[in-house]
Order: structure tokens, then C-alpha cells, then sequence
């Protein structure tokens, strides 16, 4: 084992298609079973920070919970931004309309950034990261 | 966002999706390259990949009948025509997407 790697889960702990949140020397980062193979990506989602082992994993691409921004685990890339939310079917009330509006005017300035990813390994039974 | 690694992922989610509904990409590579670029840019634009062929009315319910691939909101339609509207999709057993005419619905006997 290279000096730079070090465990950071067994490789059963994850079914292919999961993701898993860990901390290695202070870096929160998320594995992900991509059918076999673990990439290890950065937790925070690059649009507004949210934890991506929140969202889901289809292939190599993980998307975030909050607002579906996507990303490719293999390379950290981000792929999509945020989807508009639903308002709904019911008016809200004026000052809470007001509010949201306000909120969607500072999030059209929030730029979707590409994450981190972290170079991982697999060896006898461990998932290995190098931070 | 990068342009050819978005049209990848659109790629690999709607791939998903048509093939149980009897659709495939079209066979016109060229068509169907151009078409998930206008796709990229709409969602850039709006948050979503609208077909590229349809107006967004900002009118909610009606604008998610056109989120691509729209194919189950216009499905009779659709199979009338072996294609969607945009040609992006066709029916499985189609080779020569250039045979299949864009007719409008009423053109089908619908609506």
C-alpha cells in the first residue's frame, strides 16, 4: 500500500450504486460504488454545499438532493445546475412570494462548480483514498 | 457546463427511459447530435432540457408535457408518427428516420 493511501471503508460496506459519506483527515468526502468501481468524490454539492450521499448515483453520475445538480464522480465535473423548484398550484401568501422571489434573484447568481475528486484503490477488502 | 459531457448524460438518462417505451435514438447521428446541443443550451437557460422543437410558455404544467424525452405525455401521437416531434426519438424498428414525416396530430386523427 502506497504511503498516501489510507482505509476508508470495507469494500462491502457499499452495493454498487451507493454512496457513502466519510471524514479523512478533515476531508469530507463521498465513495461511490459506480457497479464494482470506487470513486471517491468531494461530500459538499458544488452548487450550494449540500451532502451529495443524500442524492443518488445512476452510472457515474451522482445527483445532488437539493436541486438535482448533477455530476460525474469519475472526474468531479459538473455536468447540470439546479432544476427550478415547483411553486405549486397554490398562491402564496404576498410576503412570502415576495421573499422566494428575492431568494430566486441571489440564486441566479449561484454558479454550479466542479468537485474534487480523490484518487481511491481497491485492496484486500478495503476501499482506499488518498486524501 | 461542458457541452459534450452534458449531451453524454442526457445520452445515458434518456437512453434509460425510451427503450421501454419502444423508442431508440434516431439512427441520423448527426440529427440527433444537434438536437442534444439545442437541448444543453435550453437547460443552461432554463433549468431544463425542453424539447428543442416546442415554445416555452412559462405556463408550469403545460412546459413539463415538453421536458425531454416527452414521449409519454404525447404517446399516441407519437406512435402515430413513429417519431417524436423533434425526430430525436424513433420507434425501434425504424432505419430510415428521413421516411418519417412530422405530422401535426390532427393530421393522425387526433385532437
Amino acid at each position: 500500500m502506497g504511503d498516501k493511501f489510507v482505509r476508508a471503508i470495507g469494500s462491502d460496506e457499499i452495493a454498487p450504486g451507493g454512496m457513502k459519506a466519510v471524514e479523512i483527515e478533515g476531508h469530507e468526502m463521498v465513495i461511490c460504488n459506480c457497479g464494482g468501481t470506487y470513486y471517491a468524490i468531494e461530500r459538499r454539492c458544488g452548487h450550494m454545499n449540500a451532502p451529495l450521499e443524500m442524492g443518488t448515483l445512476d452510472g457515474k453520475f451522482a445527483t445532488c438532493a437539493m436541486h438535482c445538480a448533477q455530476f460525474d464522480v469519475t472526474t468531479g465535473q459538473a455536468l447540470s445546475g439546479p432544476v427550478p423548484a415547483d411553486p405549486g398550484h397554490e398562491s402564496l401568501p404576498p410576503r412570502m412570494a415576495a421573499y422566494l422571489q428575492y431568494v430566486d434573484m441571489l440564486m441566479q447568481h449561484v454558479r454550479t462548480e466542479s468537485i474534487r475528486t480523490y484518487e481511491t484503490k481497491v485492496e484486500a477488502g478495503w476501499v482506499l483514498v488518498a486524501p | 457546463m461542458d457541452m459534450e459531457s452534458r449531451k453524454k448524460a442526457l445520452r445515458y438518462f434518456y437512453d434509460k427511459v425510451v427503450g421501454p417505451l419502444g423508442f431508440k435514438f434516431t439512427p441520423d447521428t448527426e440529427l440527433a447530435d444537434f438536437l442534444l446541443e439545442q437541448e444543453v443550451m435550453l437547460e443552461d437557460k432554463h433549468g431544463v432540457p425542453f424539447c428543442p422543437c416546442q415554445p416555452v410558455r412559462h405556463d408550469r404544467a403545460r412546459d413539463m408535457q415538453i421536458v425531454c424525452p416527452c414521449i409519454p405525455f404525447h404517446r399516441q401521437h407519437f406512435d402515430a408518427i413513429k417519431r417524436c416531434w423533434c425526430g430525436l426519438f424513433v420507434h425501434q424498428d425504424v432505419t430510415d428516420p428521413d421516411s418519417l414525416p412530422q405530422l401535426p396530430p390532427k393530421d393522425v386523427g387526433l385532437g
